[in-house]
């Protein structure tokens, strides 16, 4: 297990624990990060943050310090 | 075009419309979908220009409704705001809900984008739950097939208990049958509510009992509520509902609800947002096919380059850069055409006209000086607003606005705002009055309130002729070097106030950052100017009625009592003379300055005005012969169109930055002089410093009243930028002293 933000880009991984709570956790939801999904790292801004993912078959941007409880497995 | 929907025949025969239930004559149909999903270009394309905006009751979201007559019913198309969800955390979404909730629509229209399918449908399961029939729009259809994806309409109908209609919303396909469709929905609504989503065992046994005990004990809530959506949301844990309904956890209610979060580790609503998204791709898998090879979409390509590491921040930068070229570009042979008409031929006119029916000499005055000024003055400021919202829509449009918020985010956070927020502050230095409407673009009213504080200080094109003035008599040989300084000023103190404000005013967490990267599209003409429309149309109407009035005051204030011969007399002399000592610190402490700075008031380029009429006793009377009227419309015809010409030319010639020079005119030349007797190299630069930072000026404030429905923002903004304005002035001024330059 490891946290989303440190995937390297293009690499799939498969939620396994959403930490957040309330607000941040329901919006996450409500976009489409839940426990079990599938997501690939797509691009980091060219600052370092926010990061970009691709979840449900389009893409999400989000700062690392919202993605810091997203735990994720590696998928090959 | 995908046939579904026309083979689609209604499974009970339905008499004419006319003839039937003539008591629901008046139809209320809601149009709620996903951000992006076409929304209002649909509503655009069935109701046309008869879309009326307001806002919604107590909060300045956009409300936008259309109403009109088919067929002999009244319809009212509302457009509410895009959301992903139902839940009750931002604003949009409790506005739709509200809505939805206690307006009781007879029918939702629910435009979904068929490229997206999964995550739109999210929204319609939610949408389900409200016991009202639902219409789906499965709009942007024409990319959906362009991608090779098929779409099963009938098998979604079948499925969900709702209609459905593939649109082209932009092109105006299947808006009529979908018209039809909401409206029969609507009529025959008992019948053609959408299916339950089924929850899971557990979770549907909790629900029914909730609606058991609703009904029971509180048949009051229970009527007044969709009673399935109601016991979900209790469920939920939804804090809105309980508090609105006023019913606690206690009793019944509370063991239920216990009962079900002892069984799924407290996490009722992911249990229930799995639920819904289960459904949504289970539907998906079911109805959609997608072609077995992707290829690499022209949204990554693009990306690829525009989010890469190292061009990222260069391509942001020279997009923004273009976007102020052409804004202030384009608009400004318009603005200047505006301003020549309406200080040139309309006010002769008036003059003339005001002689012939021997109007006395004040009211003459205030119809030229006051009113047609007035007027002028807002529609000097129509091109730039529209120019702008032109641009902005495109930038939403196709996609790139995200982007730019994605590059930018980082480096506006650590000032405690968002990264769209560069794109207002950079209009600010162009004019902050378009700049402030630009907040826009923000969703967060958080957001929207730390940028329109900060924008202000960035220096707009209004200040340039004051400095140049200054710069002009005081620091000739080091004009560019001085100038520099104080736009870097401007950006160093929004930095700092940004961060002071972070930690005082806008303390807490800060606002979410989690959205969609949208695909880039080509934004239709039709929807860009719609929108472009509707952005500017709000600041002729509301804002022009504000500014007019404000002008017509400053008249009295700059010309009463009526026939004062020493400006020293009039009101605003008297208030120089009143502000006078509070700037004496500064080394500006004179009348004739407080004076001309108060009078910045309408906008700082007219300290310059009025500094020249006080200490040059300039005489105002046009000596040039008098034109014909004939004269005048062949100016106002050949000078639009040299000014259309120039605007275009300007595009090209982007390198057109005005040099100091050109804005030196002969109205400041005489001025030189007598400054130089006034002030002293110091206290000239501490006085420029001053005008950069003090106060927003009047339309800057009639804007940040508008756009927040409060005078809250501008009192803050007017407090700080003068507390700001006096200390940095003093600072200068003093500590100058001190270390012995100027004195
Ligand atoms: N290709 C295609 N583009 C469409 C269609 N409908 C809308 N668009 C485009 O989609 C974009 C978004 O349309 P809007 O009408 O602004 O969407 P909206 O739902 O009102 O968006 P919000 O108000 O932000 O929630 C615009 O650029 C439209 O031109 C369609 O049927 N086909
Ligand atoms: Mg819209």
């Amino acid at each position: 297990m490891m946290k989303l933000s440190m995937l390297k880009c293009g690499e799939r991984a498969k939620i396994a624990r959403i930490g957040a709570i309330g607000p941040l956790k329901r919006r996450l939801m409500d976009m489409g990060v839940l426990v079990g999904e599938e997501v690939t790292m797509g691009k980091v801004a060219p600052l370092g943050d926010p990061i970009e993912i691709n979840v449900k078959n389009y893409s999400l941007s989000l700062r690392k310090k919202e993605a810091e409880d997203i735990s994720v497995e590696v998928v090959e | 075009m995908n046939t579904a929907a026309s083979s689609w025949e209604p499974s009970v025969k339905i008499p004419e419309f006319e003839t039937r239930d003539l008591k629901r004559k008046s139809i209320a149909v809601a149009v709620a979908g996903n951000p992006n999903s076409g929304k209002s270009t649909l509503i655009n394309g069935i109701a046309g220009t008869r879309l009326h905006v307001g806002n919604w009751p107590g909060v300045t979201v956009e409300k936008k409704e259309a109403v009109f007559e088919y067929r002999g019913r009244r319809i009212r198309l509302v457009d509410l705001p895009g959301t992903y969800s139902l839940s009750p955390y931002t604003q949009e979404e409790i506005i739709s809900r509200d809505y939805l909730v206690r307006e009781k629509p007879d029918v939702i229209v629910n435009v979904v984008d068929a490229t997206n399918l999964e995550r739109n449908l999210y929204l319609t399961v939610q949408l389900m739950e409200l016991g009202i029939p639902v219409v789906m729009a499965l709009n942007i259809f024409d990319e959906a097939e362009k991608k090779g994806y098929r779409i099963d309409t009938k098998a979604i109908e079948d499925m969900l208990g709702i209609a459905v209609v593939p649109t082209v919303a932009t092109r105006k396909i299947g808006l009529d049958d979908l018209l039809k469709r909401a409206i029969s929905f609507a009529e025959e609504s008992p019948l053609r509510l959408p299916k339950h989503l089924i929850y899971g065992a557990d979770a549907e046994a909790a629900s029914r009992q909730i609606e058991d005990h609703l009904r029971k004990d509180h048949p009051s809530v229970a009527a007044a509520y969709p009673l399935r959506w109601l016991a979900l949301k209790m469920m939920e844990g939804d804090s809105r509902v309980m508090e609105e309904t006023g019913l606690d956890e206690g009793g019944l209610l509370g063991e239920t609800l216990n009962h079900l979060r002892a069984a799924h580790e407290e996490d009722i609503e992911s249990l229930m947002a799995d639920a819904r998204y289960a459904q949504a791709s289970g539907l998906t898998r079911e109805v959609m096919i997608r072609p077995a090879i992707r290829k690499m979409e022209i949204t990554e390509k693009i990306d690829r380059i525009v989010l890469n590491r190292f061009l990222g921040i260069p391509i942001f930068l020279a997009a923004m850069w273009l976007v102020f070229k052409f804004t202030f570009d384009v608009s400004t042979p318009f603005a200047d055409w505006i301003d020549a008409m309406t200080t040139g031929p309309f006010r002769r006119w008036a003059v003339a006209a005001m002689g012939f029916i021997h109007a006395p000499a004040w009211t003459a005055s205030l119809v030229t000086d006051g009113i047609i000024a007035g007027v002028g003055f807002v529609l000097v400021f129509v091109p730039v607003i529209f120019a702008m919202m032109f641009f902005i829509t495109f930038l939403e449009g196709s996609g790139y606005m995200a982007r730019a918020a994605f590059v930018m985010d980082r480096a506006m956070h650590a000032i405690g705002l968002h990264g769209k927020s560069f794109i207002p502050m950079l209009l600010g230095f162009g004019c902050n009055v378009p700049a402030v409407y630009a907040t826009r673009v923000l969703e967060n009213p958080r957001d929207k309130a730390l940028t329109s504080l900060l924008i202000p200080l960035m220096s707009c094109g209004a200040r340039l002729p004051v400095y140049v003035v200054f710069i002009g008599a005081f620091f000739a040989a080091h004009a560019g070097t001085v100038l520099w300084s104080l736009y870097v000023m401007g950006i160093a103190l929004a930095v700092l106030m940004g961060i002071m404000f972070k930690r005082t005013l806008f303390k807490g967490e800060s606002p979410m950052f989690i959205m969609e990267l949208p695909p880039y599209r080509m934004p239709s003409f039709r929807s860009l100017m719609i929108h472009t429309w509707e952005k500017g149309k709000h600041f002729l109407i509301k804002a022009g009625t504000y500014i007019l009035a404000v002008s017509v005051l400053v008249w009295f204030l700059l010309n009463l009592p009526w026939g004062v011969q020493n400006k020293k007399d009039s009101y605003l002399g008297k208030a120089g003379q009143v502000i006078a000592p509070v700037l004496e610190p500064l080394g500006f402490g004179n009348w004739e300055a407080a004076s001309s700075l108060v009078s910045g008031l309408i906008a700082k380029e007219i300290v310059v005005g009025t500094m020249g009429e006080i200490y040059a006793h300039k005489a105002k009377e046009d000596k040039k012969e008098q034109p014909s009227p004939t004269d005048d419309f062949r100016e106002i015809g050949t000078s639009f169109l040299a000014a259309s010409k120039k605007s275009v030319s300007n595009i090209f010639s982007t390198f057109g930055i005005s040099s100091l020079s050109a804005q030196q005119d002969d109205e400041s030349a005489g001025l030189k002089p007598v400054l130089r007797k006034t002030f002293t190299p110091l206290s000239a630069y501490a006085f420029i410093v001053f005008v950069l930072l003090y106060m927003p000026c009047v339309i800057v404030a009639i804007a940040m009243r508008q756009e927040f429905g409060t005078w809250k923002w501008f009192g803050i903004a007017f407090t700080y930028q003068m507390a700001l304005a006096w200390s940095v002035a003093f600072v200068i001024y003093q500590g100058g002293k001190l270390i012995g330059i100027g004195g």
